[in-house]
């Protein structure tokens, strides 16, 4: 494999600062006073810049310069951020992606009219000092003239060393900020039989004279910010240097020197104290009250302990496609021991088969379990999105999100994102009304979209809420008719009615927009969903609003089938679509023309399969029927035998294939043999033209 | 290689894989064949075309098994002790596919030298000249080099 290009990399990174900084802005939009969110924004501009300027993106970091500085006053809380600083704040965080993606579309005018803008706002209570402020980076720390340096505590994370990390280094790059009095922390350090000799158990107190800005050191702490605690207070004074601890420190310098962890470590520093006691009259005296007083443990700090709890490995999705692909091979030459096993007699062998068998298990779900993704991560470009929309079609709209944490599958993610974006601009922009018509009809004018995922039993269901004025039936109704779908006056009820939505081309809108017309391209929306074997409802109520239900498998690679014979051939139905079995009655039978079967009380249409695969040989005597269901249709599928679950690799069919629409896909059997999945949508579809046809043949 | 470039490049030689189907002999290009596989159990595609009637598992891949008799309008043979699957890569729309072919006997894998080529007759051949690429001399007989992208699209 090649060496990945490291500006490919820095994109990478950049896309995923971007959907932080974003999502902080957006948030911050509705909880103004969260610090948390600012400072979780200000990280994220600040990461930009640093390695935005390590790969020679000079424009992103001095962009990125002066935006950060502009929002430095709202993290001070100088400045409250606005909903208008907000939008200046996202088109500020386009700017710099459009620098990053797409530098040759990008402007500098533009750049230029965004800090424009940004100057504005955040200058609007103290316009002067902020325009010079912003201009040129404040080389004065804030705190003003008063501020004599910075009192630094530093404690890194004890496998530093082993990263090739050099606190030492860093204390050198400290050093030359300005007069550093360094003085490093023992008490972390064990006895000398409990230390692991790569671990770093030093901490370091530091004062650094000198009126630098804060970012300098960030800066020199940028590429270990992750691994290591940093609490910065301002020194207020300068204190009177009185060497004397230090000194005695030195003085204990073999004592000392036995607890380092390692030599090499430690004598550098010591070097350092040295210098410093030999220049300085910096020093002040008292170091260790200092050094001992609780550090004030910054936001900054907490939140990235945070992050850590959970260690992450970057890993390329190919190479867990590759992964699931092994695994389910696996899964299929594990089923193949299973059956070979259970045929012979040897106890030891069925033993073995079956502990295989449960490794095998635990191997796919944990597999499955990495290609995992939570939602929440598509929940976010959401939230642009609406803003945006809200924005354009002056529709207040409150946005809500549930279940961020529900985890999918990473492809099915990424499938999903078109047909979502589909859904809630049809929300907004068709289901909720204007709010002239909201006030008129007793309805808050601020609308709302509810955005949720929720497990259920295998499936995950995915749902767009809105609360505006429900689906049109009767336009949807005259609409069909005028496009010569339905008969006029034929008798329908609303929910088959509402299915013409997803019929292709079919729009009540009357003019093309930007924005989609409700309906237009609803057909694509219920493929995709089709694709990802998941089925799409809608359910609404008049006045009160519409709620699109996806309802999708939590992965596309392995499912729970039921393996059913007809004829010779086996073939599998996905488990999730399967309502109930039940035996063939000799009356349905009978029925031989009609093709329908009572289900208490329910007439269902059900398809033979053996006519279906044109199969050969006699029907077993007792046929047995298998209803499955989308939503609300259900169609039985007559089989010569129900052989029972299974686990089913999925394995796409060939191009040469694809002419055939009623088999999903394949899958290898425990023996070996290849067998196909049947595509459910397709075969209700099937069964319900094969009605269809049949009712205008009885009406003719 | 192109049909036209055959009679060209006349020092060129060309490997090819000798398959037997009915009485015929035909000659796959060696650089589609990626193997040779005993008969395994067949799992038939309902609805499909008549010239991939069915699927089979080769190493864990499900794939498409043709049947280029019936491609050619010629007789099914029951499998023999002979019967071979020749899995092939060919190229449909750009991207790679793998196909098994029933062959009723493999004979070898061969040279065949571009002086042995024939140009395609026109007349007297009893399937369509377009699955064809060239008709070559072997063993004092006259062999098919199949066009195999036209013949499984």
């Amino acid at each position: 494999m090649s060496a990945m290009d490291p500006t490919e990399i820095f994109r990478q990174e950049a896309s995923e600062l971007f959907e932080v900084l974003e999502g902080a802005l957006l948030d911050l939009g509705q909880r103004p006073d969260d610090r948390e969110l600012v400072d979780s924004a200000f990280r994220a501009l600040h990461t930009i810049k640093g390695s935005g300027a390590m790969f020679g993106f000079d424009k992103v970091a001095s962009f990125t310069h002066e935006f950060e500085t502009a929002f430095d006053r709202v993290r001070k809380g100088e400045i409250r951020p606005t909903q208008e600083l907000i939008s200046v704040a996202l088109a500020a965080k386009d700017y710099i992606r459009a620098l990053i993606e797409n530098p040759q579309s990008t402007d500098d005018i533009i750049g230029e009219a965004i800090l424009d803008d940004l100057k504005r706002f955040v200058s609007s209570d103290q316009p002067a000092v902020a325009v010079v402020e912003i201009a040129e980076a404040p080389p004065l720390a804030p705190g003003g003239s008063k501020q004599a340096g910075w009192h630094l505590f530093l404690e890194f994370e004890s496998h530093i060393l082993r990263n090739g990390s050099n606190p030492l280094d860093l204390l050198e790059d400290l050093c030359k900020l300005g007069p550093c009095f360094v003085v490093p922390i023992t008490d972390g350090v064990p006895f000398l039989d409990e230390m692991e000799p790569e671990d770093c158990y030093l901490k370091w107190d530091v004062k650094l004279h000198a009126a630098c800005d804060k970012a300098a050191i960030d800066d020199v702490f940028m590429f270990v910010s992750d691994e290591m605690k940093l609490t910065l207070s301002p020194l207020e004074h300068v204190e009177a240097p009185v060497p004397a601890p230090l000194l005695q420190l030195l003085d204990e310098e073999p004592a000392l020197a036995a607890e380092m962890p390692a030599p090499t470590v430690e004598a550098p520093v010591v070097e350092q104290l040295v210098a410093k006691a030999e220049h300085g009259p910096q020093a002040q005296p008292e170091v260790k009250v200092e050094a001992k007083t609780e550090p004030k443990i910054e936001p900054k700090a907490e939140a990235k302990r945070d992050d850590r709890g959970i260690a992450t490995v970057r890993v390329q999705a190919e190479r867990l496609d590759e992964l699931m692909d092994r695994v389910g091979e696996l899964v299929i030459a594990q089923a193949r021991l299973t059956q070979l096993a259970s045929a012979g007699s040897d106890l030891s062998i069925k033993m073995i088969a079956e502990e295989i068998e449960r490794l095998a298990s635990s191997l796919r779900d944990t597999t499955m379990g990495a290609r995992m993704v939570p939602i929440g991560s598509l929940f976010g470009r959401f939230r642009r999105l609406v803003h945006d929309l809200s924005r354009d079609l002056s529709k207040p709209v409150e946005f809500v999100t549930s279940g961020e944490d529900t985890e999918l599958d990473k492809t099915m993610i990424e499938c999903l994102a078109d047909p979502l974006v589909h859904l809630i601009r049809n929300a907004i922009d068709h289901g909720i009304e204007d709010t002239a018509t909201r006030s008129a009809n007793g309805k808050s004018e601020q609308g709302r979209i509810e955005l949720a995922a929720v497990h259920s039993g295998a499936q995950v269901l995915v749902t767009v809420k809105d609360n505006g004025g429900g689906l049109n039936t009767a336009r949807i109704r005259a609409k069909a008719e005028e496009q010569g779908l339905i008969a006029p006056g034929a008798a329908l009820s609303d929910h088959e009615i509402h299915q013409f939505l997803f019929h292709p081309g079919f729009s009540t809108a009357q003019t093309i927009s930007a924005l989609s017309g409700r309906g237009v391209g609803m057909d694509v929306v219920k493929r995709t969903i089709e694709n990802m074997r998941g089925s799409i409802d809608l359910s609404t109520r008049p006045g009160q609003g519409t709620t699109v239900t996806l309802r999708l498998p939590l992965t596309l690679a392995i499912i729970e089938g039921l393996l059913i014979r007809v004829g010779e051939g086996r073939y599998i139905i996905p488990l999730s679509a399967v309502e109930e079995c039940i035996e063939l009655t000799a009356e349905d039978e009978r029925s031989r023309g009609r093709n329908f079967l009572n289900v208490r009380g329910n007439l269902v249409p059900f398809l033979r399969l053996r006519e279906l695969m044109s199969s050969s040989g006699t029907p077993d005597q007792h046929q047995k029927t298998i209803i499955i269901s989308t939503g609300e249709t259900h169609v039985g599928l007559v089989a010569d035998q129900i052989i029972g679950n299974h686990q089913t690799v999925i394995k796409s069919l060939s191009k040469l294939h694809s002419d055939v629409t009623i088999f999903s896909g394949a899958t290898i059997l425990g023996d070996g043999t290849a067998a196909l999945i049947l595509d459910v949508a397709q075969l209700i579809a099937l069964a319900q033209s094969k009605v269809e046809k049949q009712h205008i043949s009885e009406a003719a | 290689m192109s049909d036209g470039l055959a009679t060209e490049h006349q020092a060129d030689a060309m490997q090819v894989v000798m398959i037997g189907l009915g009485e015929e002999k035909f000659a796959l290009d060696a650089g589609l064949v990626r193997e040779i596989i005993d008969p395994v159990p067949v799992t038939k595609v309902a609805g499909a075309r008549s010239f991939v009637p069915s699927v089979i598992n080769v190493r864990g891949n499900v794939i498409p098994l043709a049947d280029l008799r019936i491609r050619f309008g010629m007789p099914q043979l029951e499998d023999s002790a002979d019967t071979r699957i020749v899995v092939i890569e060919i190229e449909l729309d750009n991207e790679p596919v793998l196909v098994g072919v029933t062959a009723d006997k493999v004979y070898e894998v061969t040279e065949i030298s571009q002086t042995d080529v024939q140009q395609t007759p026109r007349v007297g051949m009893h399937w369509k000249p377009e699955f064809i690429r060239f008709i070559a001399k072997w063993r004092e007989q006259f062999v098919i080099v199949p066009n195999m992208e036209r013949i499984l699209n």
